[in-house]
């Protein structure tokens, strides 16, 4: 049976960077991996932010996390070669009562020591945002606010583990978990490890790993949102917008984001279903609200809807020998230790992408706090992204063509992605047209992969991978 | 940097058209890119007999190549990246590498681009086994592939009705066109389609939600006339929701008098004689404007 000092169970963004921060150690490190590739659950639909700190509980671990996270996120992005955009955000109300949350959310986010808030008036913030509506009360301008895209960023950290030696096991599942003195065996489809930490990111089964082996504490509940996506040529806003809304539950988030496309919601409500699933009236109530909030956005540039599923976690009760979900939602990280070098993320919600690296790295301290590990002098923190032909200017771009002819066959037209970039993205792991687009962008234009799909699938079958 | 007097872009019919037209009315210098491998836009996956003297896509093409003009010098697995108010364009091709090339007119004739799955207000999850109809045109008349059946079809215009006559006769099931209309949208010669395979026909109907969570399961078709609802079951939903023209690249550029747009990016047709019609004036008029010019 194998050894590791630590196994990281998900790859989800969590898990890549707890990964990556582990390698920082002398601790050797399994990633496991239900699906075939990294970063296809939550991950997949976030909705991109990366948080100031100003909604969090002043002193809260979150709190922390989140302003130092945000501080460094440019610094972060820059070894991950990943592109970050610090746009700023505005949340804006629309009368007395967003306007009494907008300032409790300045008191909150100056305790926390969140740089350049301020509060602005209706004139001030139309100035600044001209999309907004003339109808605004107030805003709460935040410049720290800023946009990565949830995926480079997780396949980033990923990407840069294994180049640090972190060991993978995709398309796995973990099947069960037993404790043997010193540590634990973790039983999956493909065999079993033996490791001393153990490191659960499973993010909606979160809840389930941990109680392969210690009773319920906390409990997923899950939330389902839905989004919209428009076009890279609308006129939107340059600022992530929150609007605080009159009514709770009903705002809408839009976030311009680093591919120039415009996200729009989450909207919130139960999750019926195991897996997202878009409802109608939900998209008609976003189309309502952008409408309302950014009157002059084009709703027909719209290229894509989708559904996210989103953790919720919960105590749980204990009823009749049953365990049974508390019902209230519980707001700060719910990071376990149920026993020595078990540790869990269970249900980390927003700002979670934000905070990715900071819990990495918080349950790498602990690890090798308990494994008395040295630090990993032979780290490489950098990682070198995919070179994409569409960011060189013409002549460094003329220059790449001539060397790599790959670089000159363009594949998907909207997003101008290369053969080369696809080939790329196939080499680094993707399994199919959803793993090419999350490296390299293919398919995430206005014809949504109408043009690209069948050239992608046939390098996909090229490389060994007939895909679905 | 190149010049010449004369640039298309895109080599379907419209661009192979104006092309010859403008030089055999006397330009010396036309270049013509198209961003595949070889010329005939859409046509090349045409394999119905739906253009001139009932010729396939690929028939009328070599009928259109015939005896091409010399002086017309074709770019293919060219694409152009960008076009600039100097009127000098990007080209980029794995052979051909990337250049810049100064025109004295250009030809706009990228054709049209299918509406997505994702610009419609569709519930439901978002499974493998939803494609536009372009697209499994493509896969079947080019790739030599039949997606799995049964097929759910979206839009009983042209395309989703030539698409479920040759999903029928490849023997992949074609369970409902489902049409928003109150009648189906497709010439007559295409309506054929329906009644030699019996295929049902669901107007004044949409596709609601889609289910499956890996793969596609099925459909919701409601009925807006009578506020029904039906569950269809299908492994395959073509989206043959109509086009946009694309007309990306000349975004911001306005409307100089050196650009003329001709064929599908101008507006779509459903007959290939409107495009050649289009081809014709573009080219002359181009042709027209650079003698001016010289004169």
């Amino acid at each position: 049976m194998k050894f590791y000092d630590a196994v990281v169970i998900g790859g989800g963004v969590l898990g890549c960077f707890t990964a990556r921060n582990l390698r920082r150690w002398n601790i050797s490190v399994l990633l496991i991996e239900a699906a075939e590739d990294v970063c296809t659950g939550i991950t997949r639909s976030n909705t991109a932010i990366v948080y100031s700190g100003c909604d969090n509980k002043p002193n809260s671990l979150k709190a922390h996390m989140t302003v130092r996270a945000n501080a460094e996120f440019e610094a972060l992005c820059q070894e991950l070669e990943v592109p970050f955009k610090r746009c700023g955000s505005l949340m804006v109300s629309c009368g007395p009562k967003g306007n009494a949350v907008l300032q409790k959310k300045l008191e909150k986010g100056r305790l926390n020591g969140v740089p350049g808030l301020r509060i602005l008036s209706a004139a001030e913030a139309l100035e600044l945002e001209p999309a907004l509506t003339k109808g605004i009360h107030s805003a709460l301008y935040a410049p720290s606010t800023g946009t990565v895209n949830p995926w480079q960023f997780g396949i980033a950290a990923f990407e840069n583990a294994i180049y640090n030696d972190c060991a993978v096991s995709l398309h796995n599942r973990v099947l069960a978990i037993q404790k043997y003195t010193g540590g634990y065996v973790v039983e999956t489809e493909q065999g079993s490890v033996r490791c001393r930490v153990l490191c659960n990111c499973a993010g909606l089964q979160a809840a389930q790993v941990q109680e392969m082996l210690f009773p319920p504490s906390v409990r997923i509940v899950p939330d389902a949102g839905d989004y919209l996506v428009l076009d890279k040529s609308v006129v939107g806003p340059k600022h992530i917008i929150f609007h605080e809304s009159e009514e709770s539950g009903k705002g809408l988030t839009a976030v311009p984001t680093v591919e120039g496309s415009l996200l729009l919601g989450p909207t919130k409500r139960p999750c019926t279903e195991e897996y997202a699933a878009v409802e109608r009236n939900e998209l008609e109530s976003l189309q309502k609200l952008t409408q309302e909030i950014l009157p002059d956005v084009d709703l027909k540039l719209q290229i894509r809807s989708f559904a996210a599923v989103r953790p919720n976690p919960q105590h749980v009760i204990e009823k009749n020998g049953q365990y049974l979900p508390d019902g209230r939602s519980i707001n700060s990280f719910v990071i376990e230790e149920p026993a020595p070098g078990f540790y869990s993320l269970i249900g980390i919600k927003t700002p979670g992408l934000t905070c990715a690296d900071q819990l990495g790295a918080y349950l790498a301290r602990k690890a090798a706090d308990y494994l008395q590990a040295d630090k990993n002098m032979r780290f490489v923190s950098k990682r070198m992204a995919i070179k994409q032909a569409r960011q060189l200017e013409y002549k460094a771009r003329a220059a790449l063509v001539a060397q790599a002819p790959d670089y000159g066959e363009i594949i998907c037209h909207c997003e101008d992605v290369t053969r080369a970039e696809v080939l790329a993205a196939i080499d680094r792991g993707a399994v199919d047209i959803n793993g090419v687009k999350r490296r390299v962008g293919a398919g995430l234009g206005r014809c949504q992969g109408g043009r690209c799909r069948l050239a992608v699938e046939a390098l996909l079958k090229e490389a060994g991978h007939e895909g679905l | 940097m190149k010049d010449c007097e004369l640039l298309i872009i895109g080599a379907g019919v419209a661009g192979l058209t104006a092309a010859r037209t403008a030089a055999e009315s006397g330009c010396h210098q036309v270049v013509l890119v198209d961003s595949k491998a070889k010329p005939g836009g859409v046509l090349l996956q045409c394999a119905h007999q739906g253009f001139g003297q009932g010729l396939t896509g690929p028939q009328y093409i070599e009928q259109l190549l015939r005896d091409f003009p010399k002086q017309v010098e074709l770019q293919c697995a060219t694409t152009a990246l960008s076009i600039s108010k100097d009127k000098v364009t990007v080209l980029s091709g794995a052979k051909t590498g990337l250049q810049r090339l100064r025109f004295q007119e250009l030809i706009f004739a990228a054709g049209c681009r299918e509406i997505p799955a994702g610009a419609l207000q569709l519930a439901g999850t978002r499974p493998e086994g939803v494609y536009t109809a372009g697209q499994v045109q493509e896969m079947m008349n080019l790739q030599y592939r039949v997606p799995e059946g049964p097929a759910v079809i979206l839009g009983s215009g042209d395309l989703g009705l030539i698409m479920a006559g040759q999903l029928s006769a490849s023997g992949c099931k074609v369970n409902a066109l489902v049409e928003q209309r109150e009648k189906c949208g497709g010439l007559p010669r295409n309506q054929l389609y329906l009644e030699r395979y019996a295929l049902p026909l669901l107007c004044n109907s949409t596709v609601s939600r889609v289910y499956g969570e890996r793969k596609l399961e099925g459909v919701v078709v409601h009925n807006r006339q009578s506020g029904k609802e039906y569950h269809i079951p299908c492994r395959t939903l073509l989206i043959a929701a109509g086009y946009t023209p694309e007309r990306t690249l000349i975004q911001g550029l306005g409307a100089p008098e050196w650009l003329q747009l001709c064929g599908n990016c101008k507006a779509v047709h459903s007959m290939i004689e409107g495009v050649i019609q289009e081809g014709k004036t573009a080219g002359t008029k181009a042709w027209r404007n650079i003698r001016s010019g010289v004169c």
